[in-house]
């Protein structure tokens, strides 16, 4: 799930921004989070910010590539460690999106598939989540301003949903990143583009990088969020 | 550009260097006597990259998508499959040389002549839709091919893999073929 804009820059801009004095740095963050967003668009009725493809690394837009491994067409594969996510085509080749995954503490690995798939989706963060950053709602219906933006399609393995979602973000610098508890966000453009390459009952795989074996591993004693 | 996915996979390999991207090198899957890719790593560009000219089959792919995906024994286009055509739909009247072929599949139960019947109308409930967006029928041809081996997951009782195999795949071609 994501952090907070304030969290963000905290993090990410690190100490220069954190020493400047109050206005200029609420300033600064709002200048810096904006050169992310190109504009907008409409879908379904919501207006959504629309990434500015000009400030992301060119390695997490999506891409054609080539990929050898044995997963059936029209899987989705994670190498969690690379920040890629893959939807497996036919003759060795794979469309390539970047994502955010789990921080430290917060990585699951293993098999799932997608059993619930929605549009502007709602947020119920769990109750560890809000045990962690009380000032969070218990719920928050869809649209803009919702943190899983414009899709999520839900993860389950052997019936159970397993609380992790494939989702967008509101906050696009974080693609590339290791920033959610435990869901694998995308940038609004390309939930939205994978949500229909992606039937009910998909397959997905969730590994630590690509080659690694594939083993079924909860985060270390941490719900999802 | 000289990639398709239709005839099997020209890639073209750029500097090898890009190759290792992802720091993963391929264990080297058998390419099914398809053309060999001139470079072999997984995350090795296919064509441009991300230099993607736009009304390139290769725009189509990776901006458009060319699979219209549908329910168990069923032709009927959900919501989530008109918006797949609503924009090919958009990019075929756009980039107006293009002829697509709206080939349909179907392992579904049932015998192999079900399956055929049930491609068929899917392939047409496509082509009928992108018809009424304004594509001319006559740069499009609906086919279906059932459980066509060569072109599905096969011997994948799983849902997963049965639900990849109720589609409808839009491919481009300059000139029609049946």
């Amino acid at each position: 799930m994501p952090l907070t804009r304030r969290q963000f820059v905290a993090g990410s801009l690190g100490a220069a921004t954190v020493a400047a004095p109050g206005l200029a740095r609420a300033a600064q963050q709002i200048a810096g989070a904006a050169a992310y967003f190109s504009g907008t668009a409409v879908d379904n009725g919501v207006t959504y910010r629309t990434t500015n493809f000009a400030k992301i690394n060119p390695a997490y837009r999506r891409q054609l590539v080539q990929y050898y491994s044995p997963e059936p067409l029209g899987s989705v594969v994670v190498d969690t460690k690379n920040h890629f996510l893959y939807v497996i085509f036919e003759n060795n080749t794979a469309l390539r999106y970047g994502v955010g995954v789990g921080r430290e503490g917060f990585r699951w690995f293993g098999k799932a598939q997608v059993d619930r798939k929605a549009l502007w989706p709602r947020w119920v963060p769990p109750p560890e989540m809000r045990k962690r950053q009380p000032e969070l709602p218990a719920s928050m219906e869809g649209g803009a301003a919702n943190p899983l933006g414009p899709r999520a399609m839900y993860l389950y393995r052997g019936g159970s949903d397993l609380g992790y979602r494939l989702h967008g973000t509101l906050e696009p610098w974080s693609i590339g990143q290791n920033v959610s508890s435990g869901c694998i966000r995308m940038f609004s453009e390309d939930i939205i583009d994978l949500y229909q390459r992606c039937p009910m009952a998909t397959r997905v795989l969730v590994l630590k990088h690509l080659g690694a074996p594939i083993t079924n591993e909860a985060a270390p004693g941490v719900a999802p969020g | 550009m000289a990639w398709t996915l239709r005839n099997g996979m020209r890639v073209l390999g750029l500097v090898a260097g890009t190759a290792v991207l992802g720091g993963c090198i391929s264990g080297g899957g058998p390419s099914a006597g398809l053309d060999a890719p001139v470079v072999t790593a997984t995350n090795a560009p296919v064509a441009q990259g991300i230099a993607i000219r736009p009304g390139t089959e290769e725009d189509f792919v990776v901006n458009v998508g060319r699979r219209t995906f549908f329910g168990e024994g069923s032709a009927e286009l959900d919501e989530t499959a008109r918006v797949t055509l609503d924009k090919q739909a958009g990019w075929l009247l756009r980039y107006a040389s293009w002829k697509v072929k709206v080939q349909g599949f179907a392992d579904d139960t049932g015998p192999a002549a079900r399956n055929t019947a049930l491609s068929q109308r899917r392939a047409e409930a496509a082509r009928d839709y992108l018809a009424s967006k304004g594509v001319p029928s006559d740069r499009m041809l609906a086919k279906g091919y059932g459980k066509d081996a060569e072109r599905l997951i096969n011997n994948c009782p799983d849902t997963s893999c049965t639900a990849q195999n109720r589609r409808v795949v839009s491919n481009l071609q300059d000139t029609l073929e049946l």
